[in-house]
């Protein structure tokens, strides 16, 4: 057993902003945590709220909503309806015992690949500090 | 006072016209302090309506549950409207369903009945226990009146009314095409407070209470069918391919049913109670929807079902929306 935990964080990253911000993190050689599983989405307004859910039943310690900045969404609006939607998720999370700092959300454009480090370095540490995940992670996955 | 002949009179009337197909309201129940939802499709079908405190059903779920048969070629669809009685917390039910366009204002005939509270069976059933003779109930002032076998008994409102009756702001129906009975007072007002004692625990303490709360339900799925607001014809819970929430019962997949059922009914919810109410095992249900709705209050000053011509909290947005939480 390793002596640190070290947590599994699923980010859903919208293909025009941070998806883009995450790459040209990557082309610069900017280190950051490697605990991230990235999953793109074309806009952050796709994302479904039971992504979430199934996230942290299947194995995330932490999740990460990652969109453009308000106004800057490929899709005029996406990211807005995203902002309600997840705010409301987060609240109801909190509510039933999920602690604080696993679900996070974020705006990186394409051109935030510094801002991108510090979003992953923040949320992998809120994540540890939460330790495993445990309230209502499915016994078998996959069956 | 309410008049129950004055209301037969009313669903008389009302199911005669050419355009009605038939009026859904409610009767005495087989045994008990029960009563049904009752269709009545003629006149004298009518006879047998009451209101009373007892009347505990929301009828509002049924203008979506109706089955819509394909019709036959060469003839018309059936394009009589269905009548409907409705207290006030069912009238925001129909408003709702009006603002996400579930229904056509055409579709339904709605008779407002004011309500002062109505009775949660669980609570008269402790009290009365054994009760079989079929039993009916008035409204007195500031109590309810129960026609026992033996007589009446008076019993103050507070102890027997439903808790989403106890915080009630709208026992008058926001919505009607015909007042039967006269304006209540508003008595109640809404300060979350059951939802704020939960909120100031610790995570673990929150999970701990819901973890009892989730693992003893059997995922019967009454919350959701009763549910006025759960009318979509695919519904994501019966989704086999992708599957988001399987359907063995621990307590894993039943806390993602229950976030999904509560997350599907944020700014939609309107607290009818329905979904407590039917459960059979007790879970609080409201608890998690009235956490939804104090959000939505606070962060986008929100309520649903109060304006028909209001856009659906999740289908709309403001650009300077609160987002302190966001990275």
């Amino acid at each position: 057993m390793s002596a640190e935990f070290e947590p599994n964080v699923v980010a859903f990253l919208c293909n025009w902003c941070s998806y883009a911000g995450a790459d040209l993190a990557g082309t610069s050689r900017t280190h950051y945590p490697p605990n991230l599983n990235v999953i793109r989405v074309m806009c952050s307004g796709r994302v479904n709220p039971l992504f979430v859910v199934n996230a942290l039943q299947q194995g995330a310690d932490g999740v990460l909503v990652s969109g453009c900045h308000p106004g800057d969404c490929h899709y005029m609006e996406g990211n807005f309806y995203a902002r309600r939607r997840f705010t409301l998720l987060r609240e109801l999370l909190e509510y039933v015992g999920v602690e604080p700092g696993r679900f996070n959300m974020s705006w990186v454009s394409a051109s935030e690949g510094a801002k991108w480090k510090d979003v992953v370095g923040e949320v992998t540490q809120k994540a540890k500090e939460a330790g495993p995940f445990k309230q209502f992670r499915r016994d078998k996955i996959n069956w | 006072m309410v008049d129950v002949e004055k209301l037969k009179e009313i669903a008389r009337e009302t199911v005669s016209r050419d355009d009605v197909k038939y009026l859904i309201g409610w009767r005495q129940g087989t045994y008990g302090f029960r009563t049904a939802p009752h269709f009545v499709g003629t006149p004298e079908e009518a006879d047998n309506l009451i209101f009373s405190p007892l009347c505990s059903h929301n009828l509002a779920t049924y203008l979506t549950l109706v089955e819509k048969l394909p019709v036959p070629r060469g003839q018309d669809p059936d394009s009589r409207k269905v009548a409907l009685l409705v207290k006030g917390c069912d009238s925001r039910a129909v408003v709702q369903q009006l603002i996400e366009q579930g229904i056509g204002r055409d579709s339904v005939f709605v008779i407002g009945c004011p309500c002062r509270g109505v009775v949660d069976l669980k609570k008269v059933e402790a009290k009365f226990p054994g009760m079989r003779e079929k039993v009916s109930a008035t409204w007195g002032n500031g109590t309810i009146i129960f026609n026992l076998p033996n007589g009446n008994v008076e019993v103050p409102r507070q102890e027997v009314l439903a808790g989403k009756c106890l915080t009630c702001r709208y026992p008058n129906p926001l919505l009607s095409d015909l007042n039967f009975g006269e304006e209540v007072a508003v008595w109640g007002s809404d300060d979350y407070a059951d939802v704020k004692n939960l909120e100031a625990g610790s995570p673990q303490e929150r999970w701990s209470f819901w973890e009892e709360k989730f693992a003893s339900c059997m995922r019967c799925y009454s919350c959701r069918n009763v549910c006025p607001m759960c009318y979509c014809e695919d519904c994501v819970l019966d989704r086999l391919n992708p599957q988001w929430v399987m359907r063995s019962v621990n307590t894993a997949e039943n806390t993602a049913f229950h976030l999904a059922r509560a997350f599907h009914l944020a700014g939609r919810c309107i607290e009818c109670g329905e979904c407590e109410r039917v459960c059979p095992v007790d879970i609080p249900i409201m608890k998690l929807n009235r956490k939804l709705s104090k959000e939505v209050r606070e962060k986008y000053a929100f309520e649903p079902g109060l304006d028909p011509e209001s856009k659906p909290l999740q289908a709309s947005y403001r650009p300077d929306d609160k987002e302190d939480f966001i990275l």
